[in-house]
């Protein structure tokens, strides 16, 4: 059984967002326009944050880190966000009642709502990717979709899925190969052997949630600007 | 009030038998609703823990408040018909 | 035919037999509330939360801050008057039925809260289809369906004689008392029946009830966000919640002791007993509150301290100082000395503490929400007219469900008052001399006792 991780090499990261704006072209996620913009309702499951202190400013991109102890899916009331086997929080916006209880929870505050329809089914969206109602919550679910396809063609073609066959759109977007994913429970694959790296770290690593997104970062681990 | 009871109270009493079932109904079927949510967390093997320990305190809370609420109908109402 | 019992008693049968301006009024005061209430979620209903001003990452506000003071408020009635009656405590006796009352329509009040707040309320049903135990939000759900269950039939018990008083005497709506009166004809088969079952749930209601504002805390404490991962919430908000109960149930007893003109009844005496209360709970209060940011400014961990200063110095700080002052401040002041203006001080203090007690609920939840762990753009939470207007007509609402009580039942206890006067003043003597040495002899009875007003 799998387990879908990812590596953020915050050490080659730019800030240029191009995984941010892959991610909502991939996964139809609305443009809330400007006026709910300002209103604090922007929608972007791959967030790119902005780290300043005195010596340097640094850029994290923060999709949902996929935690193997998610502290969202303890307080779901309807089972609409669950941790499947291979480690993709998944959530089911049929079922969501929109009580937004995983959002006060999560620690990373990964979970977006949709404060009004944003957008109807339109030609143009990616078909492989449902179109959120109101009123429901929204997250980065490691583009499952690819996964899904990756699998039924591996199955037709009677064989098995290959490493690097699965890739979200971040990582795959990203200019300077920033972003790498894979199985972590392969010990030989690239985004297991980088999170074993000197420079790996984990965000919120005290609070027990155990993500999946592994940063790499001199400065941070090492404390060299 | 010897004799026949009258058109009035027959209805009367008919409301209050009605409303004695009503919470006999509304208790059974959280208790029933709460034995469906154990079953459910079990099914999907998420944490049925946390559902039958609720339930090992809710469903007796429920159960007794009910039988406090159907002895009262009850002895009230039936008091009444036995004249 | 004229009782003269029931003529005694007048004044309690006053607001549901004679129907005056004021209720005409009264109803249209509250109507334009609720109307206010309902186009309000209408237009919410229509496009979506996106109406409020609620965003990222305050994805939680006004409905969830209602929700909690309402299910607070709830703690007046039952809480209150399970315990008196169990202490045995005489002075209970006009008070209770109001408390109760205060209770049941609370509830449903604070529980509408929740449905307002969700994106999808047409699949509220998930919730029961599809509900999940481990999450806070079901404990909640059950919780508070038992703790409607048992303060509904310990309103409705002891309500029966007096309904059955007033199916015999009144002459209005007589079908409607001849059904919830349950053939009572004040047997002493049918009392000890009553008696009883009004004794049991007065044991259970104070257990459901703890668990009811202690599940509701835990919402917000089994997260692990900074100012609300904290074992005190659970008493902190049962305390709290009985601080805001009697606060309402005081304002409450004023307002229907002035306008149905039942000053025979609530007397000061029982303003100044409930006043105690009220200071004991003021500072019980305050130490929590105390207890529970200096704990946090000691420990001066980063995230936790800037929600902390967030509140004392940041953004928060009108909302979080008003609350100081309301909360303990302002009833500190009314509620040392109530010998004289008992009345007076200790409503002021009640309506201060009502307001105090809502933004207490508002500083736990929208601080922690504002200020997140990761570096996001700041972000100020400003409620719009909806939430106003929900938040209006949920106090209409409330409102327009106690009249409509006070007119159809009497909110003062009739048989119990009678009880009192019949019963009781035997039963507090043969108390009192079961406390005081053997030998001891009652009294002769004395014409002229100086009794403190």
């Amino acid at each position: 059984m799998a387990l879908w991780g990812m590596v953020i090499d915050l050490d080659r990261c730019t800030g240029c967002q191009a995984c941010v704006m892959a991610c909502k072209a991939e996964n139809n996620v609305a443009a809330v326009g400007a006026k709910e913009a300002a209103r604090g309702r922007t929608i972007s499951w791959m967030q790119v944050l902005t780290e300043e202190s005195e010596e340097r400013t640094r850029f994290l991109p923060r999709p949902c880190l996929q935690c193997d102890d998610p502290p969202c899916i303890r307080v779901c009331p309807v089972y609409a966000t669950y941790r499947n086997p291979e480690g993709i929080v998944a959530q089911i916006y049929a079922r969501c009642i929109g009580c937004r209880f995983c959002m006060a929870a999560c620690p990373y505050n990964a979970k977006y709502f949709n404060w009004l329809r944003y957008q109807r089914e339109a030609p143009g969206q990616n078909p492989d990717v449902s179109v959120r109602s109101k009123g429901v919550v929204e997250k980065c679910t490691f583009c499952h979709h690819r996964l899904q396809k990756a699998r039924e063609r591996a199955r037709a073609e009677r064989r098995d899925l290959a490493p690097g066959e699965y890739v979200p759109a971040c990582a795959e977007t990203c200019p300077s190969r920033a972003i790498a994913f894979g199985d972590l429970s392969d010990h030989g694959s690239e985004v297991a052997r980088l999170a074993r790296s000197p420079r790996a770290f984990r965000l919120g690593e005290g609070l027990g949630t155990k993500p999946k997104v592994i940063y790499l970062s001199e400065t941070e681990v090492h404390r060299r600007a | 009030m010897n004799g026949r009871p009258s058109p009035f109270d027959r209805a009367v009493r008919a409301c209050q038998w009605a409303i004695a079932s009503l919470t006999l109904v509304f208790i059974t079927s959280i208790v029933l609703w709460i034995a469906h949510l154990i079953r459910t967390a079990w099914r999907l093997g998420d944490v049925p823990s946390a559902s039958i320990g609720i339930s090992l305190v809710a469903i007796p809370v429920f159960l007794t408040l009910l039988g406090v609420g159907l002895s009262v109908f009850w002895g009230l109402l039936r008091g009444g018909d036995r004249r | 035919m004229p009782d003269p019992s029931v003529q005694r008693d007048a004044a309690l049968f006053a607001p549901i037999a004679q129907t005056g301006r004021g209720f005409y009024f009264t109803l249209v005061v509250l109507g334009i509330a609720i109307l206010w209430g309902a186009v309000a979620y209408w237009t919410q209903f229509e496009h979506g939360l996106g109406v409020t001003g609620l965003q990222q990452p305050v994805s939680w506000g006004f409905y969830v801050t209602n929700f909690v003071f309402f299910i607070g408020i709830s703690h007046a009635g039952t809480l209150i008057s399970a315990i008196l009656r169990l202490s045995k405590a005489e002075w209970r006796r006009p008070i209770t039925r109001m408390a109760e009352v205060i209770t049941v329509m609370v509830l449903f009040i604070g529980a509408g809260q929740i449905l307002v707040d969700l994106g999808r309320p047409d699949r509220m049903m998930n919730v029961i289809l599809y509900g999940r135990y481990q999450s806070p939000l079901l404990w909640d759900a059950t919780s508070i369906s038992a703790y409607l269950f048992a303060s509904t039939i310990y309103l409705y018990l002891p309500l029966i004689p007096d309904i059955a008083i007033l199916r015999d005497h009144l002459g209005k709506h007589r079908f409607l008392y001849a059904v919830l009166a349950m053939g009572w004809t004040g047997t002493e088969r049918q009392q000890k029946i009553l008696n009883r079952a009004i004794a049991i749930l007065a044991i259970m209601v104070i257990p459901i009830a703890v668990s009811v504002h202690t599940v509701v805390s835990f919402v917000f404490s089994m997260t692990i966000q900074p100012a609300w991962h904290s074992s005190i919430f659970g008493p902190y908000f049962v305390a709290g919640a009985i601080f805001s109960g009697i606060a309402a149930l005081i304002v409450a007893m004023a307002i229907i002791r002035r306008i149905h003109r039942l000053q025979a009844y609530l007397k000061p005496v029982h303003f100044r007993y409930l006043g105690y209360l009220l200071l004991v709970m003021t500072l019980l209060w305050f130490y929590l509150t105390f207890a529970e940011y200096l704990t946090g400014y000691y420990g001066n961990e980063p995230e936790e301290m800037k929600v902390f200063w967030s509140k004392f110095t940041g953004p928060y700080w009108p909302t979080f100082w008003a609350m100081v002052v309301l909360n303990f401040v302002i009833p500190m002041a009314f509620l040392v000395r109530l010998q004289h203006h008992a009345v007076g001080k200790t409503v002021a203090a009640s309506v201060c503490i009502v307001a105090g007690m809502w933004l207490e609920r508002f500083n736990i939840i929208v601080p922690t929400l504002s200020n997140p762990r990761l570096p996001f753009p700041a972000a100020t939470y400003w409620p719009t007219w909806i939430e106003w207007g929900e938040t209006a007509g949920s106090f209409g609402l409330f409102i327009l469900f106690y009249v409509l009580f006070v007119k159809f039942f009497p909110i003062i206890s009739i048989w119990e008052i009678r009880e009192g006067r019949e019963v009781g003043l035997k039963e507090v003597e043969e108390r009192l001399l079961t406390y005081l040495p053997d030998g001891t002899e009652p009294e002769p009875a004395r014409r002229h006792t100086r009794v403190p007003t």
